[in-house]
């Protein structure tokens, strides 16, 4: 900006040494591979044992993975605490219904979608990827204008958008069938897609993550104040992690709809979104590890305490703890770890090969 | 020749002036020194060149066109950069990161914002601080970095607000002679705001002193010692820095 020729500016200085392309993407890629390939693992071990039940289970994982990475993209990087992200994962889950159900059972069950969705019966390979978008240009619009809001006034805001999310899909009789289920979605009981779906997630993120926005973004977590000075414009830093997270929200919600074969407005409200909230916030909020981590832990857990309130043959006598006691004990684990490490197991770090890396 | 400059301008909170009628200017390879005793509305005046705070009244102008609608991160890309009190680093990230994130914030790319930080570091003489976390650094590094923040992307304009608070003799003349080389060398115009008047008045070209919002008295350091309004302004207000500033003025 200066005009060179007036000053006596140091060679360095005008004219910097790069360093060799694609540096930092080398030097952190170790995160994501090594992350893809703890969830390879645990499909891998799923496929071996072969029973469907854990198939099920896993497949659960795998989505929760995708959700909770979504979360992160956004949470994680501006530290604006969103209660809403759930809601693009119900516009994803819908739009997947709305493309893969058979067009008979659409008609009668469906009346009121246009007939472009009316007739539609895409793979759902096709159906997931538009389902994403969808919901990406949804968190684009709805971003728009709650990013200018900043600290619990934007917090209260997602959760506004979540609250008006569910109250229009348990309301549209004709084009989401209001409260009642939505049936006929494809089931894809194979765990592969899934895998994909977390591995496709956790680079996105990853390199969402290393981008100038990403480290824009996190330069306005720590200081609003000195990055708007630094020349970040802060709305616009995350709006794009908003779209960007919005996207893998749909994703998400679109691999729920396939995993399970129903949907409701209600699987996608406070249940899931306190959960989803639970994983990332036990993993380490500012962190891509924290995030899986975080996924895979509390889900081993919650199976553990299921199977302890079903019952365990202990001898003679079947030893079962109180019906509840799952959602208690979550509760009282987030608190542990929120008082003992606030900032979650994992903290601001990624898993690398030979230590743990500060984020980048 | 750029020039950026606050002309009459007025801030009001509350029905309370904190700046009246204040016009200043800053011009690129100068250093300009603010000085007034707590309370005088130095920072405000920074906020106000800097788009942190609308003024009530008046204009700020770079070349004459007016900046007064801009937000914070519009009038740093258009070259005017600033540093707080305190600091105010990213604590989370590493150092060269702070320097790397005014890089990203200005258009570069990240391997453009790398390079031009490691080489800034190496400018000011920290580059062994790179790779620490801001977050765990000493009171005087985090000023440095702070600086080598806002001087990336070689704005035309920096104004600096308390760079010496709780500096040693001897770290506040070292940031004397780094304030002298970003005038010299970036032909950078500085803005100075601090209470050690000592390192001030040899440093600046050009001293305005604010007293309650209001400008009692501007002129070279040599002018400012022999003001009559400037001592009274110190003495008469402001027993806490009475002494320090009498000690150089008498």
């Amino acid at each position: 900006m200066t005009d060179a020729s007036l000053s006596t500016l140091p060679p360095a200085l005008a004219n910097p040494r790069k360093p060799a392309r694609f540096a930092l993407a080398r030097r952190t890629i170790i995160t994501p591979i090594l992350l893809s390939l703890l969830i390879l693992a645990v499909a891998i071990v799923t496929v071996m044992t072969g029973s469907r039940p854990f198939n099920q289970a896993m497949i659960d994982i795998m989505v929760r993975v995708v959700l909770v990475v979504g979360l992160y993209i956004f949470i994680g990087n501006s530290g604006v605490l969103s209660f809403g992200h759930i809601g693009f994962t119900c516009l994803g889950a819908y739009a997947a219904a709305w493309l893969t159900i058979n067009p008979l059972m659409k008609k009668t069950s469906l009346p009121g979608l246009p007939s472009f969705l009316l007739e539609a019966r895409l793979p759902y390979w096709q159906s997931a990827i538009i389902a994403a978008l969808f919901a990406g240009l949804a968190a684009l619009i709805f971003g728009k204008v709650l990013m200018r809001l900043s600290g619990i006034a934007a917090s209260i805001a997602t959760f506004a958008v979540l609250a008006m999310i569910n109250t229009i899909y348990s309301n549209w009789e004709s084009v989401t069938g209001a409260t009642s289920s939505v049936v006929g979605i494809p089931i894809v009981r194979v765990i592969w897609p899934y895998v994909g779906a977390a591995i496709v997630a956790i680079f996105i993120a990853w390199g969402h993550a290393i981008s100038r926005s990403g480290l824009a973004l996190r330069a306005a977590r720590d200081e609003p104040t000195a990055a708007a000075a630094s020349g970040v414009d802060i709305p616009k830093e995350r709006l794009i992690a908003f779209a960007i997270s919005g996207v893998i929200m749909g994703l998400g919600g679109a691999a729920t709809a396939h995993s399970i074969g129903v949907v409701t407005p209600d699987t996608f409200y406070l249940g899931l979104t306190f959960i989803t909230l639970a994983m990332l916030v036990v993993g380490g909020m500012s962190s891509l590890s924290g995030a899986v981590i975080g996924v895979l832990l509390l889900s081993a857990l919650i199976q553990a305490l299921r199977w302890l309130e079903a019952g365990v043959p202990l001898g003679s006598t079947t030893f079962a703890l109180p019906k509840g006691l799952q959602e208690i004990a979550l509760g009282v684990i987030m608190i542990v770890i929120l008082a003992l490490r606030p900032a979650g197991l994992i903290g601001n770090r990624e898993i690398t090969l030979f230590r743990v890396n500060r984020n980048k | 020749m750029a020039h950026l400059s606050a002309d009459n301008i007025s801030v009001a909170f509350a029905g309370l002036k904190a700046l009246s009628s204040v016009t200043l200017d800053i011009r690129p390879g100068q250093i300009s020194g603010l000085i007034g005793p707590n309370g005088a509305g130095k920072t405000t005046l920074v906020n106000v060149l800097t788009g942190f705070q609308m003024p009530t009244e008046g204009s700020v102008n770079l070349d004459g066109k007016p900046l007064t609608n801009l937000k914070p991160h519009q009038v740093r890309r258009l070259g005017i950069a600033r540093t707080f009190q305190g600091g105010r680093l990213f604590r989370d990230l590493a150092v060269i990161d702070n320097l790397e994130v005014t890089g990203v914030g200005l258009g570069m790319s990240r391997r453009a914002a790398v390079a031009e930080a490691e080489a800034m570091l190496d400018w000011i003489g920290i580059s062994a601080l790179g790779g620490r976390a801001a977050g765990t650094l000493p009171y005087t590094d985090e000023r440095r970095v702070a600086i080598g923040r806002a001087l990336m992307g070689r704005p035309a304009f920096i104004l600096l607000d308390e760079p010496a608070a709780g500096m040693s003799a001897q770290e506040a003349t070292d940031l004397s002679s780094l304030v002298k080389r970003i005038a010299r060398d970036l032909g950078c115009g500085v803005l100075i705001i601090e209470h050690n008047v000592g390192l001030v008045l040899g440093l600046c070209d050009h001293i305005v002193v604010l007293d309650s919002g209001a400008v009692i008295e501007e002129g070279t350091p040599t002018e400012i010692r022999q003001s009559e309004k400037v001592r009274h302004a110190y003495m008469g207000t402001a027993a806490d820095t009475a002494l320090p500033v009498a000690e150089v003025l008498l």
